[in-house]
């Protein structure tokens, strides 16, 4: 991997407050010190590096596990076995996990031409997630960008159309966030 | 002039499932078209953050239901970094044959609906033919002929046998010589070209910054292919080759998945040839429980580069699991390329991407 790390090294140049982070398995990461680094990152990225497809955009929601209050999720009977059926699995923190109250975004981009690929990430806290958008280096981030704003509730400022996507319009709230409590609605079966 | 409002969708023949597009007209022609998604939404990603890893695998055979083992094996390759496991090479080559065999049923499935898509019934009827005798080999393999759950953490879930392996063999030759016969029927139809050739053009560099991937990054000329660039489960011993178009139209974008299928055919022969003896799974825990991290693992899936991004806390189920979705991405670009065409050319265009809603909205 010295193609990553050299890309690693262009990037902490660059951007003398980021760090390399623990890695995305077996990928060059390099995390971000605020919002207004993520610009100069991707434009570093894409003009002098080669960097020109934005694969992923996503977030990870550090609270904690998910809360199972609201969470549908019925046990499957087998009807064949006269064993009831199994309760669901409730997620319990996991011990040494450092749960905080933030949004960890993560963006990976790939260099079509050397196969490389290099993930950029910044924590942001859960009430005030903004972080510049990405729309005008790269149209992928346009819908990617509205599929974060939806489930995690992170705006992405100067997106040209910053609306909902996948979830309902009367659905309140971003699904995935871990605090997210289903609210019962018409398509609930009781 | 005057404007018409036109919906498409949700229910239409030519979404291919519940797609809704608002185009916007003036006259004939298009002056705003928005993709309105999410009617298949099913929150999987939530789903799977309550469940098992082994439970997970049966939720990512809903995604892409027209090609699943693609899915499996995406999902098992990123648990499987963060687990450290090593599959063995016998399930390997077989998570490699089915793979590819899910590529051509997929295919064929496009080409079927895209003919009548475009007015051309025929096709439709020898695509399912062919597409049959593979769904046949998987339900002999797996009992399931859409929703498989074959391919499990560690590795496959059934061996194949000397009769299967027989049988596989005769249905690729049975199906090579009727590529050549889709050629003749549809690929170089006059009709079938006037409505596709110089439709629904993207460039180079346009198909890059959309984030397309699979059939529809090739069409436009870029030749990326996850198969090649990182390949996984030994793909780089197989001798293939990566088809491209040159101009990026719907034509263009057909005929890569055209010759995608002869190579897919290359592939599982090569992979029957040299399928080696031994275990069909690693050793993993019935309940699975990777140390806390992150792993992302890629496959370049029927509709394309298809990525699981998983986060474990060290609990039985994933703390977080992210799918890029290749159609999903790949509808993206509708919004900009349909403006200003005629809007005869819409499905035209909409069928060249090959999407699935459940993939889309997951």
């Amino acid at each position: 991997m010295s193609a990553g790390s050299d890309v690693v090294a262009r990037l902490l140049k660059a951007l003398p407050k980021a760090a390399a982070a623990t890695p995305v398995k077996d990928y060059p990461t390099v995390r971000l010190a605020a919002p207004t680094d993520l610009l100069l990152a991707a434009r570093l990225l894409k003009d002098e590096l080669g960097f020109t497809y934005l694969e992923m955009v996503t977030a990870v929601d550090w609270l904690g596990p998910t809360s199972m209050s609201g969470f549908v999720c019925r046990s499957n009977p087998n009807p064949l076995s006269r064993k009831p059926a199994a309760p669901p699995l409730a997620p319990v923190p996991g011990p040494g996990v450092n749960y905080r109250p933030v949004l960890d975004l993560l963006w990976s981009f790939g260099n079509l031409g050397e196969n490389g690929k290099v993930f950029l990430r910044l924590e942001v806290p859960r009430d005030r997630a903004e972080v510049p958008s990405l729309t005008g280096l790269f149209a992928a981030a346009d819908w990617q960008e509205r599929e974060a704003f939806d489930l995690f509730g992170v705006r992405f400022a100067g997106h040209p159309n910053l609306i909902k996507i996948l979830t309902p319009d009367f659905l309140k709230g971003h699904p995935l966030r871990k605090d997210y409590v289903h609210a019962k609605d018409q398509y609930d079966e009781e | 002039m005057d404007t018409m409002f036109v919906n498409l969708g949700p229910q239409h023949p030519s979404t291919h499932g519940v797609l809704r597009m608002g185009l916007t007209l003036a006259g004939e022609v298009i002056t705003k078209a928005v993709p309105d998604i999410g009617y298949l939404h099913r929150g999987t990603e939530k789903l799977m953050e309550a469940r098992s890893y082994a439970q997970c695998v049966v939720l990512t055979d809903r995604w892409d239901y027209c090609s699943a083992m693609p899915n499996n094996l995406a999902f098992c390759l990123s648990a499987e970094k963060l687990l450290g496991t090593q599959v063995p090479p016998r399930a390997q080559t077989l998570r490699v044959v089915m793979c590819e065999l899910n590529r051509i049923a997929s295919h064929l499935i496009f080409l079927g609906t895209y003919g009548i898509d475009i007015g051309a019934f025929t096709p439709f009827l020898y695509v399912f033919r062919e597409r049959e005798m593979i769904l046949d080999l998987y339900e002999a393999l797996c009992g399931a002929r859409l929703t498989y759950n074959y391919i499990r953490l560690g590795g496959v879930a059934s061996d194949v046998d000397a009769d299967w392996i027989s049988k596989c063999r005769e249905f690729l030759e049975f199906f090579k010589p009727r590529v050549d016969e889709y050629d003749t029927l549809l690929s170089f139809n006059p009709i079938f070209l006037a409505r596709t050739k110089e439709v629904g053009l993207i460039s180079q560099s346009a198909a890059v910054s959309w984030g397309l991937s699979g059939p529809n990054l090739r069409g436009s000329g870029v030749s990326y292919d996850v198969r090649k660039s990182e390949p996984y489960c030994g793909y780089e011993a197989y001798d293939f080759d990566v088809p491209v178009g040159e101009h990026g139209s719907c034509w263009d974008r057909y005929f890569c998945r055209v010759q995608e299928m002869r190579q897919s055919v290359r592939i599982v022969e090569q992979a029957l040839a040299k399928l080696p003896e031994g275990e069909l799974s690693a050793k993993v825990p019935k309940i699975p429980k990777p140390p806390p991290g992150e792993a992302y693992a890629h496959v370049e899936a029927s509709r394309g580069d298809l990525g699981i991004f998983l986060v474990s806390d060290g609990g039985a189920a994933p703390y977080r699991i992210h799918v890029r979705a290749p159609c999903f991405i790949n509808l993206a670009i509708l919004q900009d390329i349909l403006v200003g065409k005629k809007v005869a050319d819409v499905i035209a265009v909409l069928g060249s991407f090959d999407i699935v809603l459940g993939e889309v909205d997951r």
